[in-house]
């Protein structure tokens, strides 16, 4: 009589344990999962540049996670999960990563790189026209959060980018300048000429947009310079007192600079030169009545390099803590490891892009559908008109894949970057 | 697939690479001097398929021979320094490649696209091969064809008299010269060769990246060519392809896995072989070894 | 007139701007050429082995806000460790006369400093202190920066200090005779591994000393400087002549100078390449550097 009691009670457990174990297995499989990937450079001198979009990846995953995931287009919820690979600033590095994850993962969307060389060179690699089937190229969208020179994403109609656009920033900026001061008549400057960024934002973006509010080149007139974008670069660059972007010593273009006593001082590099620079200027005593900076150097790295001598000056930005998602994004981003500044921010802002288009588009996230989910999220990409910033709404030229971001001028103030004028 | 078939293509530029800095060691010259011919290769090739129109090949072809002809001319001053002098002159010569890169601007429009190198902004949309429809397979082999091609007549070059005269004139020059070999005429053609084989592999690259600038041929990059053959061992080809795939099959990409350690082991991996195999992965000893097992009982050790 | 007295002016000031930041590059010259006086052997990693050095004193001051001579000491102590690891790492065991395999490993260290580098400060450029930044000597109508003239002063310091080590000590002595004919010097009883090991924290302290002035110099730090300042550093190991000491001082002198001079004259882009030209220059002339001496080294 005890055995069969025993027996069945056994039984029982066994048969409740398989159903429990049954049940798990079912839940766990309903647990579904969107993949993502990214990435950028996490080893090599941009590491900060990695690190910081990486921790804002993981900080906006797990708000939308958090949240409940996404909602996939046969209505069950999935969670992000995301990779992030280092590219190390290598172009071949880049292009073996964006083929790894485009041919062995099933990752939706790319979000990357930081480079904007190796932007340049993966960017060649996929397919240039969509449907274009004498095209070799990989079909595999990209959302790009960092890498900024200007004319990338339309080296192909898979790549997109969530990046600022300097040419209307720094008109504005100027526009401002001259209204503040209407007697200040002359401008002088340099760059890092082995920059990319640098030298193409200051001699095709900000010279130009300087001329065009009517200020003029120390020096002497430079008649290639119309004050339209790019007119007159070669020859303004001529008359500039430039560096290389690891350069030491900056005493013979410091000395030009206070030679040229002008009203307007422009220093268009990333933070290490800039602080070089401006630690050379504040040993030969020059003091400009204004002082313009390079979108990059309105981070905290130049705050850590050179905050005394950044004193006073203006950036315009596209990131700064004055909204409060914006103040959220930058807390969450410190607790994740990193910082949020004008490039990490676009991290957060992606997520959301990805969210929305996967949510509208009706993308099924399963091994099966992946090439037309991969072709739903371009498609998508490509028709979005507005998008969510962090510092209000985004328009998207949607010819080019790129995006008109809302900006701040700020200032350094004290260490700090202070906004000054706030055009939203 | 994509992702082995691009690995494959980086593994053969790099080879040619490793290669065109093995046969200047074999004649005692350490050269870093490869990733300025290689530049030369690179631009002038790209130049050609994306701003006139060439196809690939006679391409490639030009883009290794005004690679070689700048070797060729780089070889004599090279014969006057020796050592570490050679590797700062060469280091100096390419930064002086870099530094006109960095300087060059030749744009054209091209079907609507303007394209060219651009100085500090670069070469970029170099796509022959995806406007033509050439797959990351149809690439991976046409790279490989090449590479075998070139390791081929290495090979081969090490099996006749000239292999002997070069690691002759590596191995003692006054006893090469006593012997009557021209040290001279042995050098620059060694230059040379070097330089047309990194210019081939330069094609190659500014084709398969789509996209060179001066930062690209950094001495960072002509490190990595001499490091190939010094990893792999000088006693044959094989040596430098073993070295190419450790470095960037193994190191680069292999070790991914292991997020932000990758990076720091590379440098600590490279340090370990070199105390473990210090004359190569692929030294004389591990060479006869393969020697035998492959070919059976050979006459006798390989030279060098 | 008074145009040409201007440029003459700026010339002059360029030129002595340039000598005074020289002193850095003498420093790291001076380090490249003593390994290889003493081994016949490149090392590599030694621009970085001096930044790491740097780098701790960096860590030194944030952690313990210790004065500027604390945070140099600890650099030029901790940049003399980190050398003697690269000599265990890349030269106490492989082959002495593999100059290849040395060579690479000295590479791979190179790359590993400079990661871990990395890695700790993520790559930011960080804040050096200086001493007597803000002080300009006016002489007439030149300047001449006050912390260069410091800068100056200690990298000419510790260049008689190693002098007096090379040439008043009995380690010195060892030194020199290991670095002339090792298998002698072995035969007299001088231990050579421990001699070379000594000669590497030596070139190791002194290029603490040396990145800890660069550092100083430019106001930071930065992993940008490893690769452009080894290469300086060649540059003025081979004009001053490969194992020559006071060859090493003229050329990082000239070298700074010369610097200048070019970007005053022909701006930044072709700076570099007149620097080039500079070297080529010697390597036709003077091959066996600035004061040649009758004894050929490779």
């Amino acid at each position: 009589m005890l055995r069969k009691k025993l027996f069945r009670i056994g039984l029982s457990c066994a048969v409740a344990t398989g159903m429990l174990l049954g049940l798990m297995t079912v839940t766990h499989a309903a647990e579904r999962v969107v993949n993502l990937a990214g990435w950028g450079a996490k080893s090599g001198v941009l590491r900060s540049f990695g690190v910081n979009s990486e921790a804002v990846y993981h900080a906006a995953i797990k708000e939308v996670n958090d949240a409940g995931g996404i909602k996939m287009g046969d209505g069950t919820m999935a969670k992000i999960e995301l990779t992030y690979y280092d590219s190390a600033c290598n172009a071949e590095q880049g292009i073996a990563v964006a083929r790894k994850v485009a041919s062995t993962t099933q990752a939706l969307v790319g979000f990357g790189p930081t480079c904007s060389g190796v932007a340049a060179a993966s960017f060649g690699i996929f397919q240039k026209k969509v449907d274009d089937a004498s095209d070799s190229g990989l079909q595999f969208p990209i959302l790009t959060d960092t890498a900024v020179r200007n004319g990338l994403a339309k080296i192909s109609q898979w790549t997109f980018r969530n990046t600022p656009n300097e040419p209307d920033m720094y008109d504005k900026l100027f526009a401002w300048v001259r209204k503040n001061n209407p007697d200040l008549k002359t401008m002088f400057g340099g760059t890092e000429t082995d920059q990319g960024h640098s030298k193409g934002t200051y001699a095709k973006v900000i010279g130009p947009a300087a001329k065009k509010h009517g200020f003029t080149w120390a020096t002497g007139e430079i008649p290639a310079m119309t004050g339209q974008i790019a007119k007159g670069w070669k020859e303004l660059l001529d008359s500039s007192s430039n560096w290389l972007m690891n350069d030491t010593n900056f005493s013979v273009q410091a000395r030009k600079f206070k030679k040229s006593k002008a009203d307007i001082l422009i220093v268009s590099s990333h933070p290490f030169t800039t602080c070089g620079m401006l630690k050379e200027l504040a040993r030969q005593r020059v003091k400009p009545k204004v002082l313009i900076g390079l979108t990059s150097s309105s981070s905290a790295e130049t705050m850590k390099g050179c905050a005394k001598q950044a004193e006073g000056m203006i950036i315009p930005t596209s990131f700064a803590p004055i909204t409060p998602q914006a103040k959220k994004v930058a807390e969450l981003a410190e607790q994740f490891g990193g910082a949020a500044d004008l490039h990490s921010a676009a991290a957060w802002e992606n997520i959301f892009i990805v969210k929305r288009v996967i949510e509208e588009t009706g993308i099924i996230g399963k091994p099966g559908t992946l090439q037309s989910d991969r072709r739903k999220m371009r498609d998508g990409l490509e028709a979005l008109e507005n998008t969510v910033g962090l510092m209000g709404n985004i328009k998207r030229v949607q010819d080019e894949g790129e995006a008109l971001k809302p900006y701040v001028f700020v200032q350094a103030k004290l260490g700090n970057w202070e906004v000054v004028y706030d055009p939203r | 697939m994509d992702y082995y078939f691009g690995l494959s293509q980086t593994i053969g530029i790099h080879t040619l690479l490793g290669l065109s800095a093995y046969i200047l060691m074999l004649t005692g010259q350490l050269s870093l001097a490869q990733v300025g011919f290689f530049a030369i290769g690179a631009y002038t090739s790209g130049i050609l398929t994306t701003m006139f129109g060439y196809h690939i090949m006679p391409a490639l072809l030009i883009g290794s021979l005004v690679a070689g002809f700048f070797a060729f001319l780089i070889g004599f001053p090279a014969l006057r320094v020796k050592g570490l002098m050679l590797v700062v002159a060469t280091i100096a010569f390419s930064q002086f490649v870099s530094l006109f890169f960095f300087n060059l601007d030749w744009r054209k429009t091209v079907n609507g696209v303007e394209v060219g190198p651009d100085s500090t902004q670069g070469f970029r949309e170099i796509r022959y091969y995806a406007a033509n429809g050439w797959d990351s397979g149809e690439v991976a082999l046409f790279v490989w064809v090449i590479v075998v091609l070139v390791m081929a007549a290495l090979w081969w070059l090490d099996r006749s008299r000239a292999g002997a005269v070069l690691r002759a004139v590596g191995e003692d020059e006054l006893a090469a010269q006593s012997v009557g070999l021209n040290l001279t005429a042995v050098k620059v053609i060694a230059m040379t060769a070097g330089g047309v084989i990194a210019g081939l592999g330069g094609s190659l690259y500014a084709h398969s990246t789509t996209y060179v600038d001066h930062l690209t041929f950094s001495i960072l990059l002509a490190t990595f060519a001499i490091a190939y053959p010094i990893l792999g061992g000088l006693s044959g080809v094989f040596g430098t392809l073993v070295a190419v795939i450790f470095i960037q099959g193994i190191l680069v990409e292999g070790l991914r896995f292991l997020g932000d350690w990758r990076n720091l082991l590379f440098g600590l991996l490279i340090v370990l072989v070199m105390n473990l195999k210090p004359e190569g992965i692929i030294d004389a000893r591990v060479a006869q070894l393969l020697k035998r097992t492959f070919l059976g009982g050979g006459k006798g050790g390989k030279h060098a | 007139m008074e145009d040409f007295l201007f440029e003459l002016y700026d010339l002059i000031q360029s030129a002595a701007d340039g000598v005074l930041f020289g002193s850095t590059y003498a420093l790291i010259g001076i380090g490249f050429t003593l390994i290889f006086g003493a081994m016949e052997k490149l090392n590599m990693s030694y621009a970085a082995s001096s930044f790491a050095g740097a780098y701790t004193g960096l860590a030194v001051l944030s952690y313990f806000d210790a004065p500027f001579l604390v945070v140099l000491l600890s650099a030029v102590l901790s940049a003399g460790v980190v050398s003697y690891v690269v000599y265990l790492t890349c030269f106490r065991f492989i082959p002495v006369h593999n100059h290849l395999a040395s060579l690479m490993a000295s590479v791979g260290m190179l790359f590993f400093i400079d990661e871990v580098i990395i890695h700790a400060t993520n790559a930011s450029p960080l804040a050096f202190p200086a001493l007597f930044d803000e002080v300009m000597i006016e002489i007439g109508p030149f300047g001449l920066r006050g912390d260069l003239i410091f800068i100056f002063a200690i990298s000419m310091l510790s260049t008689v200090a190693l002098l007096l080590l090379l040439f008043r000590t009995r380690l010195g002595f060892a030194t020199r005779a290991v670095s002339q004919q090792g298998v002698a010097a072995q035969l007299c009883g001088i231990d050579i591994h421990r001699t070379n090991g000594i000669t590497f924290i030596i070139a190791g302290m002194l290029g603490g000393v040396g990145g800890a002035m660069i550092g100083a110099s430019v106001g930071m730090l930065s992993p940008l400087l490893t690769i452009p300042v080894t290469v300086k550093g060649l540059i003025v190991t081979v004009i001053g002549g490969l194992g020559n000491i006071p060859g090493a001082i003229v050329a990082g002198f000239l070298v700074g100078a010369s610097e200048n001079l070019f970007l005053f004259l022909r701006g930044v882009n072709e700076r570099d390449m007149y620097v080039m030209l500079l070297l080529f220059v010697f390597l036709v002339f003077r091959p066996h550097g600035i004061f040649s001496r009758r004894s050929e080294r490779d």
